[in-house]
């Protein structure tokens, strides 16, 4: 089985994120980069089907060169080759262009089951595997907590507010899963060792047959207008119970429309 | 001249501050606190193989040397244990895996080292006595033979980590002190079975209360009839002295490397205070009775690191290594305990409150002054090894 597994570098969310006052993208330089952590599961998620159905799996990341930590933690887990999509037209490609860009890649380099994290950690969208699904005109499974293939048969489990649905498709399909799915591994010594042996293919958009009219900042569909920073947390209600603390608590759920 | 760590250092840098990534430092305060071993990291190290690195390959190992033991103890260190963490790497994969791969014979290499590569076993250390602590080759802990056995009587104290040790490197006099020629003869250092020790009730132990290091509880071990087989003298009868050295300067190297570790977590928490902090209208850091202790700090700890990067790589070079492992010993220890002592002043009052870390950075530093060799042995060693000075003991 033919697993690529997409996988972003995101800024560290354990430092203060910023956005640039010029173009107002993110600032890739203001902060560590680090993996998604979602991608981390989906990486983990590749290596267990590989190790129970065999196959090959391929790292896919798009970013700027910073990019290759990222890819390089990726194959010290265990993923065989990666493959990196790095192009200065790229940067500022919002979902939609992003998906195209990827699907492109995709279908250039070939894959029986795409997998990624649900969302990332720094635009947090969410909507990237659908989006990818529609372009390759695969079934998408997405939110997973456990995926299943017997031959070319695909099953997950897809988490929902009342508990799972279960979704069946064939092969090709792109898959996303979520952090209830595993546990990923850390790299081992070994791992480490090893990834800085594994083949990596750096492409730039006309590698890859990607029109520069439909990514980069200019052609995004969506537009960050305007920014600030997140207003300090107003202080909290007190009620002090002097016998009527239970009638003041359900108040004040009325009047948030808890109750 | 290359500076530069080799590769597999580098790899060890970024696969055990990944884990580490995952602990933060209330993690480490409250084992601490909690005088509990940290298990959940000691679990994720022996997963990745972190814990065997110097174990070689055919035993399940990763065939590295002392210093990716020691870059590794010192990212432990360095990712906010401090001092606490020390032992994880200092007891089974320094005391145990590096002295059997060297000294142990293929049988003790097989029974034990693929355990120990995964934590599975683990090893403690037991050298110093009441009455002999600097003064080492004055033990008196006697290995009697018997037959085929030896049988063992004597007290040991300052033995960390019994509780958890499968194995015991147990360290004897086979010819007393006062016969011994050279002094240095007639030590025998034999491999003890813990747990069927205890159950036979030749060996028992005692935790001693202690003020800091409490994720693992150092003891006082009485030893009566213990009965060793002769299979389980590790290097050789009457020379232990020489798997003794091979013992002491990686644990010299490995405890620097913690104080290291330890001193860029209080480095880091004095400057971050004298970046926040604000006081007449500006942060106190801009003033340099404030700004120049942490600097002196800084330039301490990249000097202590060159020498204790040297020690080890003389050691995994099979080169003499004892002038450097004692220097950086001496020095990481020192920057440990300034780093400690300059974050602490700047912490001003607020030092003195268990709210912030620079308390249990302080006492974990001040170990260092003593242990597991004094600072005045160190500089006696020197004075009188290298210098050339006279004896005055």
């Amino acid at each position: 089985m033919n697993i690529v597994v997409c996988v972003k570098q995101v800024p560290d969310t354990a430092t203060e994120r910023k956005l640039r006052s010029d173009d107002k993208t993110l600032d890739r330089d203001a902060a560590d980069g680090v993996v998604n952590e979602l991608d981390e599961y989906a990486v983990e998620e590749a290596l267990r089907l590989k190790e129970a159905h065999g196959g090959e799996v391929t790292v896919l990341s798009m970013g700027p060169a910073k990019a290759t930590e990222t890819i390089r933690k990726a194959l010290a887990m265990g993923a065989d080759k990666a493959v990196h999509l790095s192009d200065d037209a790229l940067r500022g490609s919002d979902a939609l262009s992003t998906s195209y860009a990827l699907a492109e890649t995709l279908k250039k380099i070939g894959f029986d089951l795409v997998i990624l994290g649900s969302e990332s950690t720094d635009a947090r969208t969410g909507v990237l595997a659908a989006m990818l699904a529609e372009r390759l005109g695969t079934p998408q499974l997405t939110l997973a907590n456990k995926v299943e293939v017997d031959g070319s048969a695909i099953a997950i489990q897809r988490v929902t507010d009342y508990g799972y649905d279960k979704v069946e498709a064939s092969l090709p399909a792109v898959v996303s899963v979520v952090e209830k799915i595993n546990e990923p591994r850390y790299p081992s010594f070994k791992g480490i060792m090893a990834a800085k042996k594994k083949p990596v293919e750096t492409l730039a958009i006309g590698d890859a047959e990607i029109s520069a009219d439909q990514v980069g900042l200019a052609s995004a569909w969506s537009e960050v207008v305007d920014f600030a920073a997140a207003p300090p947390r107003a202080a909290g209600t007190v009620v002090k119970d002097e016998g009527d603390g239970g009638v003041k608590a359900a108040e004040f759920l009325a009047s948030k429309k808890f109750v | 001249m290359d500076f530069s760590l080799p590769e597999s250092a580098q790899a060890v840098q970024r696969g055990v501050a990944d884990i580490c990534s995952h602990y933060d430092m209330a993690y480490w305060e409250r084992c601490e606190a909690g005088k509990r071993w940290p298990e959940e990291v000691w679990e994720d190290l022996a997963k990745g193989g972190w814990l065997g690195l110097a174990v070689p390959e055919e035993y399940g190992g990763a065939g590295q040397g002392l210093l990716e033991l020691a870059v590794a103890t010192e990212t432990l260190s360095a990712s906010g244990s401090a001092g606490g963490s020390a032992f994880t790497y200092v007891l089974t994969p320094g005391f145990g895996a590096m002295t059997l791969a060297r000294h142990g014979t293929p049988e003790q290499k097989a029974a034990l080292l693929p355990g120990l590569a995964t934590g599975e076993l683990e090893t403690c250390f037991a050298l110093t006595e009441p009455d002999a602590g600097s003064n080492s080759l004055a033990i008196s802990t006697f290995a009697r033979e018997d037959g085929s056995d030896f049988v063992v009587n004597g007290q040991k104290i300052w033995i960390t980590g019994v509780q958890r040790a499968t194995w015991m490197l147990l360290v004897t006099r086979t010819i007393p002190a006062a016969e011994a020629r050279p002094r240095t003869n007639g030590m025998t250092v034999f491999l003890v079975n813990v747990p069927e020790a205890v159950a036979a009730g030749q060996l028992s132990y005692r935790p001693i209360p202690k003020m800091g290091a409490n994720t693992t509880p150092s003891n006082m071990v009485f030893i009566d009839d213990l009965r060793v087989p002769a299979t389980n003298v590790l290097g050789e009868l009457h020379g232990g002295a020489t798997v003794l050295w091979d013992v002491l300067n990686p644990e010299r190297i490995l405890l620097g490397a913690s104080a290291l570790g330890g001193a860029e977590v209080a480095l880091r928490a004095g400057v971050d205070y004298a970046k926040q902090r604000e006081v007449f209208g500006r942060p106190i850091g801009s003033n340099q009775a404030i700004a120049f202790p942490l600097a002196q700090v800084k330039a301490k700890i990249e000097l202590a690191r060159l020498m204790l990067y040297k020690a080890a790589w003389s050691f995994d070079n099979g080169l003499p290594c004892g002038t450097e492992a004692n220097i950086a010993k001496l020095t990481a220890s020192q920057a440990a305990w300034e780093a400690a002592d300059a974050a602490f002043q700047t912490h001003g009052g607020m030092a003195y409150s268990l709210e912030y870390p620079v308390a249990r950075l302080l006492t974990d530093a001040r170990i260092g002054k003593i242990a597991p060799v004094t600072e005045e042995l160190l500089l006696n060693y020197l004075a009188t090894q290298v210098l050339g000075l006279p004896r005055s003991f």
